[in-house]
């Protein structure tokens, strides 16, 4: 059985639910019997997904001929997936800009993993690229949910000098990202909470950075390292949402505050916001990522990509921390271009630089799941 | 259904932009609160599990936590950007949207 993970579900452990709904006060034993209610409600829910695998996989469009095969949608404004099929793969553009972006930044992103990684699609078995623009109204968000991709059109609900975020799609980073994280649910699957799920956000900004890069053929040097750029409108004060080079500061803003992300584990931020921090600290894997591509030098997804591609597939797993991401990136780094290479010792340095130092052991498991969110509740971790 | 103050906070999102407020009723118009009202009165808010997600969950999807008070209780739930309720979602809408203004008026 999967352990648990989510921050909310782990910070009591079962055990205590139990008692508290034993021997606690009439609110304290209702709050405690919901809690343990939704807990078996996620378990019947996972059994029967575990049940049926080969139903859910049988179910994922595939392209023909294994080549490259897109549909992009319109939702219409609507909350109603996928909506009316707006462009299949070979048709001509849309007059709807949206529907371009989804398209092209669909296909540019299989283009890297294709020929850059050997990789074949999402699920590396030729799986469909499904895309939904125009989702619901004033939905400032983009989202992968499992099976496609889901854009929003930023605050367009809102007057022009009050808007903060254009339409996602607007940046192609913004599709890379998503689409990475279908690549990860069919790898590593990086459970979305606390440090793996800040790996998993890292995961997606990395590929989604390359997928631009690759785009304007940029080198490590000449690219922006930024995610999200185009994304906020006038109105803001900042590049993008998040900066690669330099964590926390993308902007600065009196509406949207300040970036959060830091760029060394001595700023790690403890938190039960957004699954744990995914996005917050996913700022020190991505900046150990920057300074090893810079070190380096020459096209990122040629050798940091390489490498960082082949762990996602082969090494990491769903409770990844970090110092297991720097002591397995490490570790592929020697496999793929020697032990003491000037490669490995870029990883090496990369990784340093964000204050984790690589074990040459590869990375042994951490208390992780229910325990590791117990200590942190208790202050021993 | 009377309450004294809402806490709403929404988290997560590919952007990350974290929204909070806090919502009284004399700061809403009367529609509003009108509307706010009647949605917790039909959701029966204080029986909610607090614990609203689909089960699933969905990379760069929004979090929130919206937390109730009233004379004589309070009630948290969190929830996630794809409730199966749709009394749930027009509630997390009607207070994403305030807090937004809010927000952007503060």
């Amino acid at each position: 059985m999967r352990p648990c993970f989510h921050p909310v579900e782990c910070v009591i452990p079962e055990h205590m639910l139990e008692s508290i709904a034993t021997h606690g006060t009439s609110a304290q034993r209702q709050a405690a019997l919901n809690n343990i209610r939704v807990v078996y409600q996620l378990r019947a829910e996972r059994a029967m997904r575990a049940s049926f695998k080969g139903l859910f996989d049988s179910a994922i469009p595939r392209a023909i001929n294994n080549e490259k095969e897109r549909v992009i949608y319109d939702a219409m404004r609507r909350d109603v997936l996928p909506g009316t099929v707006a462009r299949r793969e070979g048709d001509a553009p849309s007059s709807d800009p949206a529907v371009n972006e989804a398209y092209d930044g669909g296909g540019t992103t299989y283009d890297l993993f294709t020929k850059e990684f050997g990789r074949n699609s999402i699920d590396n078995r030729a799986m469909r690229l499904d895309a939904s623009v125009h989702y619901r109204t004033g939905y400032d968000n983009a989202f992968w949910d499992g099976a496609q991709m889901v854009y929003g059109d930023g605050d367009e609900d809102l007057p022009a000098d009050e808007r903060l975020f254009n339409r996602f799609t607007i940046a192609i980073d913004i599709i890379g990202h998503e689409l990475t994280h279908g690549v990860t649910q069919f790898e590593a699957k990086l459970v979305y909470s606390q440090q793996s799920g800040a790996l998993n956000e890292h995961m997606s900004d990395v590929f989604g950075s390359l997928v631009k890069q690759y785009q304007l053929q940029q080198s490590a040097s000449e690219a922006d390292w930024i995610i999200g750029a185009g994304l906020l409108t006038g109105n803001v004060n900042g590049v993008g949402v998040r900066s690669m080079k330099t964590p926390g500061a993308a902007y600065d803003d009196p509406v949207l505050g300040k970036d959060p992300q830091p760029a060394h584990m001595r700023a790690y931020v403890n938190t039960v916001s957004d699954n744990g921090g995914v996005h917050i600290n996913s700022g020190i894997p991505n900046h150990a990522f920057y300074l090893t591509a810079l070190e380096m030098g020459g096209y990122a997804w040629k050798k940091a990509g390489q490498i960082w591609y082949t762990a996602l597939r082969d090494k990491l797993s769903e409770n990844s921390s970090f110092q297991q991401c720097a002591d397995l990136t490490h570790q592929t780094a020697g496999e793929l271009f020697g032990a003491g290479s000037l490669e490995q010792q870029a990883v090496q340095h990369g990784w340093a630089a964000v204050g984790l130092t690589v074990s040459e052991s590869g990375g042994k498991p951490k208390p992780s799941g229910c325990l590791e969110a117990t200590l942190r509740f208790i202050g021993a971790a | 259904m009377e309450f004294t103050q809402i806490k709403f906070e929404r988290s997560g999102g590919f952007a990350n932009i974290r929204i909070t407020a806090e919502l009284n009723p004399r700061d809403l118009s009367g529609e509003q609160a009108i509307a706010l009202k009647e949605l917790l009165d039909e959701l029966d808010f204080p029986k909610l599990p607090t614990k609203l997600t689909s089960g699933e969950t969905i990379p760069d999807e929004f979090i929130y936590t919206i937390t109730v008070e009233a004379e004589k209780w309070q009630h948290t739930i969190i929830a996630d950007g794809a409730p199966k309720d749709a009394k749930i979602q027009e509630l997390l809408e009607l207070l994403n949207r305030l807090a937004r203004k809010k927000m952007r008026n503060s």
